[in-house]
């Protein structure tokens, strides 16, 4: 996770770098600590030091991380012919390297040609099996080929053994949730709450797939985990708020029948209206309109 | 002890300085000596996910209380059930790491390969310098010290009258292997520092038992009780509404 002022630092040096300030190498660094995607600055930016003979050789040893930076953000811009200068020079230096070799199935992977790329990354599996690059490499075909099954049981198999890996718990879950399998997502992101029960956005998705899978027993965990959501982010998240409307509604219409009444928390459904309305009224009062009609045809709004 | 010793300087110049230097040296050349001979374990699959259910089974202990009952139950079922558990490690099957090491030739190898950088250079200096330098006094420290630092500083010297604050050849000896780390992590970079100290508790930590990692993490997650905390958050979610509202 990126924290909030290492992103305000980041940000701080990438203008710092856009302007002509310097600062680039430790730009690049930064970005290759927080492994954060910007590929556009750093192909700019490290072009700019590699192309620079003097300042390329000042780096010493750390000029063969840079190449590799580079080749990586240039795939990931299409810039496939930086790529692959910057890995034929890698190549040349370190010509047994199995990190260079996932450079260039990397590389063929970024052309399209899934095959030979596949082959590639298998070849470097039998030498270590355990690569987790290469493992979610082979993922990313998977879904770039549109194969969404095979992602998935890729996916699987990464994860029976590299089982604390929580972003690929979440690269599971958003698939099963993109194929409506629900049930499997549920678990999915009950593993990534459990792994970082204080990232808000989780409780959300969770909540939003309980939501959708619909009965009485889910409708009321999707409301507590919408509760959580807004606990986390101190109601100002609106998808939390609208959760909160939703499933009081729906709570209601499914325990019409049955005397017992939601009193848990009576307060809290109205009390999300209400957090709504002023944040309409103050960000957007052209739209509360919008916002009245919805609630309304909810029968939540007071 | 009556009048003060005397030092030659061609013991400086040939015994004290050519000592330091030399053990530098020989220090540097057994770092890119066990540089070339390093070998990259691959890294064995059922440690691997040892390690990482561990990590997770610990995640699961820590947020229990943010997942329904139902979830946790069943995982607590596929962490800790008696048949198939990931955390349960049938009775017996418990490796020992002795036979493990024996069994894997590559893992005897590679402490060979350690125990040879260490060991070789190390007996065939001692012999060099005992052959050469034994029964100097090299060298003496400008401050006085007790008795008991007599077997340290005057290895290879055996007078009992002899200052304490005089320094033996072969003690120079041994206080250079071991007092030259600082210099060798200036020189060679900070992790790359040859630390024959902690390699040698190392060798005697050796034997550590990832199984019993796997039991404690079971236990602790048999024993936990679980309380649904999100029942709470709801009034929490009240009061942090009651709050922006008005």
């Amino acid at each position: 996770m990126v924290t909030k002022t290492e992103e305000t630092q980041l940000d701080r040096l990438e203008n710092q770098v856009d302007n002509g300030g310097g600062g680039a190498w430790e730009y690049l660094c930064l970005v290759r600590k927080l492994k954060v995607r910007r590929s556009e600055k750093v192909l700019k930016h490290g072009l700019s030091i590699l192309n620079d003979p003097k300042k390329r050789s000042s780096l010493g040893s750390e000029e063969w991380t840079l190449y590799e930076q580079v080749a990586i953000a240039a795939m990931d811009c299409q810039s496939l012919d930086v790529a692959k200068d910057c890995i034929k020079v890698l190549q040349k230096r370190f010509p047994e390297s199995k990190r260079v070799g996932r450079l260039e199935a990397m590389l063929l992977e970024a052309k399209g040609s899934w095959a030979e790329a596949e082959k590639a990354y298998s070849s470097l599996l039998e030498d270590n099996p355990l690569d987790q690059v290469v493992l979610k490499r082979k993922v990313a075909i998977a879904k770039a080929q549109g194969d969404i099954s095979g992602a998935i049981d890729c996916l699987n198999k990464y994860l029976e053994t590299f089982m604390a890996d929580h972003d690929a718990w979440r690269d599971l879950a958003e698939i099963y949730v993109s194929l409506q399998m629900y049930k499997q997502a549920v678990f999915c992101y009950e593993e990534l709450i459990l792994s970082q029960p204080t990232v808000p956005l989780y409780h959300l998705a969770y909540a939003d797939v309980l939501y959708t899978l619909g009965g009485l027993e889910n409708l009321q965990a999707a409301k507590k985990y919408y509760a959580s959501t807004i606990d986390l982010t101190g109601g100002k998240n609106t998808r939390a708020l609208l959760g909160i409307c939703l499933c009081t509604s729906a709570i209601g219409q499914l325990a019409k029948g049955r005397s017992k009444d939601d009193k848990e928390s009576p307060e809290l459904q109205s009390l999300a209206v209400a957090a709504l309305e002023k944040d309409y009224k103050q960000r957007a009062p052209e739209k509360l309109s919008l916002l009245t009609t919805a609630l309304k045809s909810l029968k939540v709004s007071s | 002890m009556a009048e003060e010793l005397v030092l030659d300087t061609p013991i400086r110049n040939w015994v004290l300085i050519p000592l330091s230097v030399v053990m530098v040296l020989i220090g540097v050349l057994r770092y890119f000596v066990s540089k070339l001979m390093r070998s990259f374990p691959v890294p064995d699959p059922k440690i691997v996910k040892e390690g990482q259910v561990v990590v997770r089974a610990r995640n699961l202990r820590a947020g229990a209380n943010f997942i329904p009952p139902k979830s946790f139950r069943a995982r607590r079922f596929y962490f800790s059930n008696e048949e198939n558990g990931l955390l349960h490690v049938p009775k017996g099957q418990a490796q020992n790491p002795q036979a493990q090491m024996f069994s894997d030739p590559n893992m005897a190898m590679d402490m060979m390969k350690k125990n040879l950088s260490m060991i070789i250079p190390q007996t065939l200096t001692f012999a060099w310098v005992n052959f050469f330098f034994s029964g100097f006094v090299a060298a003496k420290i400008p401050f006085p010290l007790t008795q008991r630092f007599r077997s340290m500083l005057q290895n290879g010297i055996d007078l009992s009258t002899v200052d304490v604050s005089y320094v033996s050849s072969r003690s120079w000896y041994f206080l250079n292997l071991f007092g030259l780390r600082g210099l060798f992590s200036l020189i060679l970079g900070e992790e790359n520092a040859m630390d024959d100290t902690q390699r040698m508790m190392q060798m005697g930590g050796f034997g550590f038992d990832p199984t019993k990692n796997l039991g404690a993490e079971k236990d602790s997650l048999d024993i936990i009780q679980h309380e649904w905390a999100l029942p709470k958050f709801e009034h929490r979610a009240e009061a942090v509404l009651r709050k922006l509202v008005h």
